[in-house]
């Protein structure tokens, strides 16, 4: 489309332009076939709109508001899952953050634990304390049950 | 006309148009009202209700037809209003804020309806109703005995090729009868704007009536 009718498009298409205006354009349509087929087309769709006004002065029925408060409630009623907690928004969101970065730190503790009973005592110190004779003293009992503790993992 | 399309670079609005400052609508007697409404005031909150609620029917019936339905869409209107008026930021007039909630809501409405009436026709599965949801609203693809409401289902259908913006934009230019300048105000878009996204919008329907005319079994009004 051309620029001397796009300028002016909603104004013609609404027949709201000067009659100098008016005829400015018309005169481009008469010589130009692509803009006067595009404007048809949009006048067409333009008359559509016609059939979307309503003629009916609408009126609510008495008490239309207590109806929307009471629609107001139910939805109010209707609890979301941070409301649930009295939580705000941007509280909910800090506190998922905090407690995703809480499970970060215990995660990388457990991993950093989980690798120190991996390299714990070797073979040869189990053996060593297995051959020790002591069983009745008490840190003799202690080392047994560390040493079984260390074969169950 | 589509082929006009690629011939098109962007649109050069602006050459005879002088842009006005625009409105400050926080500070007019409306925006004090949004700000007692917006502070929980309930008063405030009904005087909204009760300026507008002839409006807000009329654009619900001029879009519905459905006399029964038009109370439960405005009640749904102003619960969101109510709802989202925290959200609102004077950026465009409040009557222009609840126009595109009440076109919206209609929307919705529309799209539930053919939903529900599948569903009632035959049994759907999930998908299928998902993907019905997500399709254009309660069209029939009968020929109403009234041409006019021939013409309302066809018009319809095509503002679902719109976006929200667009098609709330060609309501209040085509149904409302507001000009560019009182868009401009009414929106806080500048007018070149308004004249930019109207007429891509107008390039859209035309694009979808012509491919509607194609399909069969629709007739245009």
């Amino acid at each position: 489309m051309h620029a001397v009718v796009m300028d002016s498009l909603e104004e013609y298409l609404a027949g709201a332009l000067k009659p100098a205006a008016q005829r400015e354009i018309e005169a481009h349509l008469n010589a130009c076939d692509t803009c006067r087929e595009e404007i048809r087309s949009m006048q067409d769709v333009s008359q559509l709109f016609v059939s979307l006004r309503s003629e009916e002065i609408a009126a609510p029925a008495p008490g239309f508001y207590a109806r929307v408060a009471a629609q107001v409630s139910e939805h109010e009623a209707v609890p979301s899952v941070g409301n649930m907690f009295g939580l705000g928004f941007a509280f909910g969101r800090r506190l998922i953050f905090a407690s995703l970065l809480t499970l970060a730190v215990l995660g990388s503790y457990l991993v950093s634990r989980e690798s120190g009973y991996a390299a714990g005592p070797s073979p040869e110190a189990v053996m060593a304390q297995q051959e020790a004779p002591a069983f009745d003293s008490a840190p003799a009992q202690d080392n047994m049950l560390v040493t079984m503790t260390a074969y169950e993992h | 006309m589509g082929t006009l399309a690629g011939t098109l670079t962007l649109p050069t609005f602006g050459s005879k148009v002088a842009s006005k400052t625009r409105v400050d609508y926080q500070n007019t007697p409306e925006g004090a009202l949004v700000q007692r409404a917006q502070a929980g005031e309930e008063a405030a909150f009904r005087e909204i209700v009760e300026r507008y609620q002839s409006k807000v029917f009329s654009i619900i019936h001029g879009i519905v037809r459905q006399r029964n339905d038009v109370e439960d869409i405005a009640q749904q209107v102003f619960a969101k209003v109510y709802l989202s008026i925290k959200n609102f930021d004077f950026r465009s007039s409040l009557i222009t804020w609840i126009y595109k909630i009440t076109v919206n809501e209609c929307f919705d409405y529309l799209r539930k309806r053919k939903v529900r009436k599948l569903v009632y026709e035959s049994d759907l599965s999930e998908d299928e109703v998902r993907r019905v949801e997500n399709s254009e609203p309660a069209v029939d693809r009968q020929i109403p005995a009234d041409s006019s409401l021939a013409q309302r289902d066809y018009v319809l259908k095509l503002l679902t090729r719109v976006s929200e913006e667009e098609r709330m934009l060609l309501m209040l230019k085509e149904v409302e009868g507001f000009s560019v300048e009182e868009l401009a105000e009414k929106t806080g878009m500048n007018e070149n704007t308004i004249k930019v996204k109207l007429f891509r919008a107008r390039q859209k329907l035309v694009k979808a009536a012509q491919r509607l005319d194609r399909t069969p079994g629709l007739v245009p009004g």
